[in-house]
This record gives structure tokens, sequence and C-alpha cells, in this order.
């Protein structure tokens, strides 16, 4: 079992989330546990998040990779994908002061109601491979301005501070990264 | 149906990232609802924080957090992720923004002058910024005037037409801090738009400035 938070040589995500939703197997979730749990703390306390609701976030994911195993449809999105938008989610739901929004969560009601190209969901998975490496390439400086506008609880001109760089170069470098990673994947189709 | 007009970049990655306030978040929404090209770059950019969240140094969990979880596993109800009944009751909402504004109350229309109506929607109750439905006879001139925060709009039905061009079903108006403009309806149908708004509007002109305590937004 991974316990230690290191995923290499671990058994694939996807697999471990199959696992669950066919056999219910605790070991496959406890390796889940393992390699995710602490990074999505970490991304909690990147986001400004204290460590107690860091960790609580955290706990709740995997709970809910746990209940929605069945519902994880790996021909559309990456494990990690699947696992970072529950995480998105539940912080949005627990900054709520009024708690969590009545009704369907609004990340589930952006798809419009007819069916996909039945073809799409392969090209998704296709996209991901091609993305991983798109994102290797980016210039350093992308990548930050990428990671920092995504996973930091600051604005823009925090971060246009904390770099020591103007306002306008962290708009253009983030714009800059998005347009080239959607380019990447343009090409493809 | 085209759409001209796309939020930008930085606002499908905050959108992606969850840090969007709901009100501006929703009006996102809508525009997601009706442009694919948008939708695959918030997939793309979704794709990207998970690939960016395995790479993330990991803190370690507290003493006995598994065995904690693993002890909650037995009372988990399995969720099939059949899509809730939806629980707006306003059957005259257009379909773009039902599934979109369940679970959020709606305000009666109201007149607030100019030709204009407008419908409130509960946000949360930390959100600095106002969400409402709003609603416009064609030909209506709307006065010159300026916004003191950012207002983001999502045309629904209808079209309107401003300094930046004509805005259509689907199409995405982002005015920020200190953007004037002066827009106004087009002839034949109904403009129909969700707008988020933070701050609010000045009118400019000795009759915008004599009609601005007419107009309640």
């Amino acid at each position: 079992m991974a316990r230690d938070g290191e995923s290499t040589g671990a058994p694939e995500p996807a697999k471990l989330i199959a696992r669950i939703a066919k056999q219910r197997d605790k070991e496959a979730f406890a390796s889940l546990f393992g390699a995710f749990a602490p990074r999505i703390k970490a991304l909690m306390l990147r986001g400004g998040a204290t460590p107690e609701l860091a960790e609580d976030i955290a706990q709740e994911t995997l709970l809910v990779v746990w209940r929605k195993a069945q519902t994880y449809k790996p021909e559309k999105a990456g494990a990690s994908t699947w696992i970072f938008t529950i995480a998105r989610n539940l912080r949005i739901d627990r900054l709520r002061r009024d708690g969590p929004k009545k009704g369907q969560h609004l990340y589930e009601a952006v798809e419009p109601e007819e069916p996909q190209r039945p073809d799409s969901a392969v090209e998704d998975r296709q996209h991901e491979d091609r993305l991983r490496e798109a994102l290797k390439d980016l210039p350093e400086d992308q990548m930050q301005v990428l990671q920092m506008s995504f996973f930091d609880d600051d604005s823009h001109s925090e971060i246009a501070q904390k770099q020591d760089i103007p306002l306008g170069t962290v708009k253009s470098r983030l714009r800059l990264a998005i347009r080239k990673l959607r380019e990447n994947l343009d090409d493809m189709s | 149906m085209t759409i001209a007009h796309h939020p930008t970049e930085e606002t499908l990655a905050a959108f992606a990232a969850g840090r969007l306030h709901e009100a501006e978040g929703i009006v996102v929404a809508a525009h997601l609802r009706q442009c694919a090209a948008c939708r695959s770059t918030v997939a793309m950019l979704e794709t990207a924080a998970g690939v960016m969240l395995e790479a993330l140094e990991p803190v370690a969990m507290s003493e006995g957090a598994l065995e904690n979880a693993l002890a909650k596993l037995n009372g988990q109800a399995e969720e099939s992720g059949a899509i809730p009944v939806l629980t707006t009751r306003e059957g005259d909402l257009p379909a773009v923004l039902r599934p979109l504004l369940s679970g959020h109350d709606l305000g009666p229309w109201r007149r607030i002058g100019l030709g204009l109506k407008m419908r409130s929607v509960s946000v949360a109750a930390e959100e600095r910024s106002r969400l409402f439905m709003l609603q416009a006879e064609p030909g209506t001139k709307i006065p010159h005037h300026r916004h003191t925060g950012r207002e983001w709009t999502c045309v629904v039905q209808g079209a309107f037409r401003h300094e930046h061009g004509r805005f259509g079903p689907g199409d995405f108006d982002e005015a920020d801090d200190d953007v004037e403009h002066h827009p106004f309806v087009e002839e034949g149908e109904r403009c129909i738009c969700l707008v988020a708004m933070s701050g609010g509007i000045e009118l400019q002109g000795w009759l915008g400035r004599m009609i601005q305590p007419l107009v309640r937004l």
C-alpha cells in the first residue's frame, strides 16, 4: 500500500477507482488515499485554508470518491482531474457561510442536456496525454503564473507583487500559457 | 448562431479553479452552456489542474487520518450520480438558465425605469456581487453610463449593441471597473440577460444625472 504519499510504483489511480466501484475494495481506497489526500491537503493549504479545513476537505474528497466511484468515467477524464474537481467543488461548498447550495452543483449544470458526440470521449483521453507533454514544454515563468492563479489564494495583482512583475505581464503570461495549451490540442483535431 | 464574445482566459481559468464569486461563476456557466469552445477550454484547464495536483509536494495527513477515513466507509451510501430534481419552480425561465438557477430564490420581475425590468436571484450571503436577470424591450436605449465595479453579462435571448460590438444569445460581456458605455437593444426580440454586478452604475450626462434617482438597480 502506498501510505507515504508517493504514487510511483503504485497501481494506476483509474484502476484503483474501478476496484472501488466494482468490489468496494478498501485496500484500493487506502492506496488512493495515500496518493491523493496529502496532495489535496497541500492544494488546500496553498489556497489559504487552515490546516484543519485542508485536512477535512482532503478526507471528504476521498470519501466522495468512495461514494461516487461508479459514476467515474475513465474515458472522459483522468483520475486526478476527477479528484481535483471533487475537491474544488467541496471547497466551494465549505466556504459558503450559509451552507452548501441547494439543488444541483453549478459545475454539474454546465454541460448542456443534449448528448455528446460518441467519439469525443476517446479524444478527451488522447488530449490528456498531449496536455501532459505540453505542460512540460511550457516556459517556467508561464507555468508559475498558471499554477499560482490556479492554486494560490492571490489575486493577479498580488501575484504581480510577489513576482515583482507588472500586472499586465501576469495576465499576458497566463493568456499565453492557456493559448499555447489550447493550440496544442487544436492541432490534433 | 455563432458566439462572438467570450470570457477572457483569466476568467475561464478562475472558473475552472473554483475561484470566482458565486454570481460571476453562474454568469460564466450560462455562457459555457451555450459555447462548446469555452467548455473545452475549461475541461482542458481542469485536466491541467489534475496533472499539477499530481506534481504537488504532499503535506502529510495527521496521525490516524487513513484509519479514520476507513472507519467511515461502511456508513457511506453509494451515489448513482442521478441528476437531482430541479427545485426552481419557475416554468417560465429560459431553458439555458433552469439548471443553473435551481436552488436559488428568484424575486418578482420589477420595473427599474428606462424600459428595463429586473428580477433578482439569490446568492450566498458573503457575496460581494449581485446576480439578476435583466429584460429590455426591443429598441430600448440605455443612457450613457459608467461602471463603478465589475459587470459581467451573458445574453440569453435577443441582442444589444454597444461600442464593442453586437451581443446576441450566448455572448459574454466582461465590463470591468471604469468601462463607460451606451448600449441599445436591437429591434425585433425582447432582450433577456443574466448579469453579475459588483459596485453600481453611474449615469452620465445631464439626462442621466437627472434620472439616476429613478433607476433602482
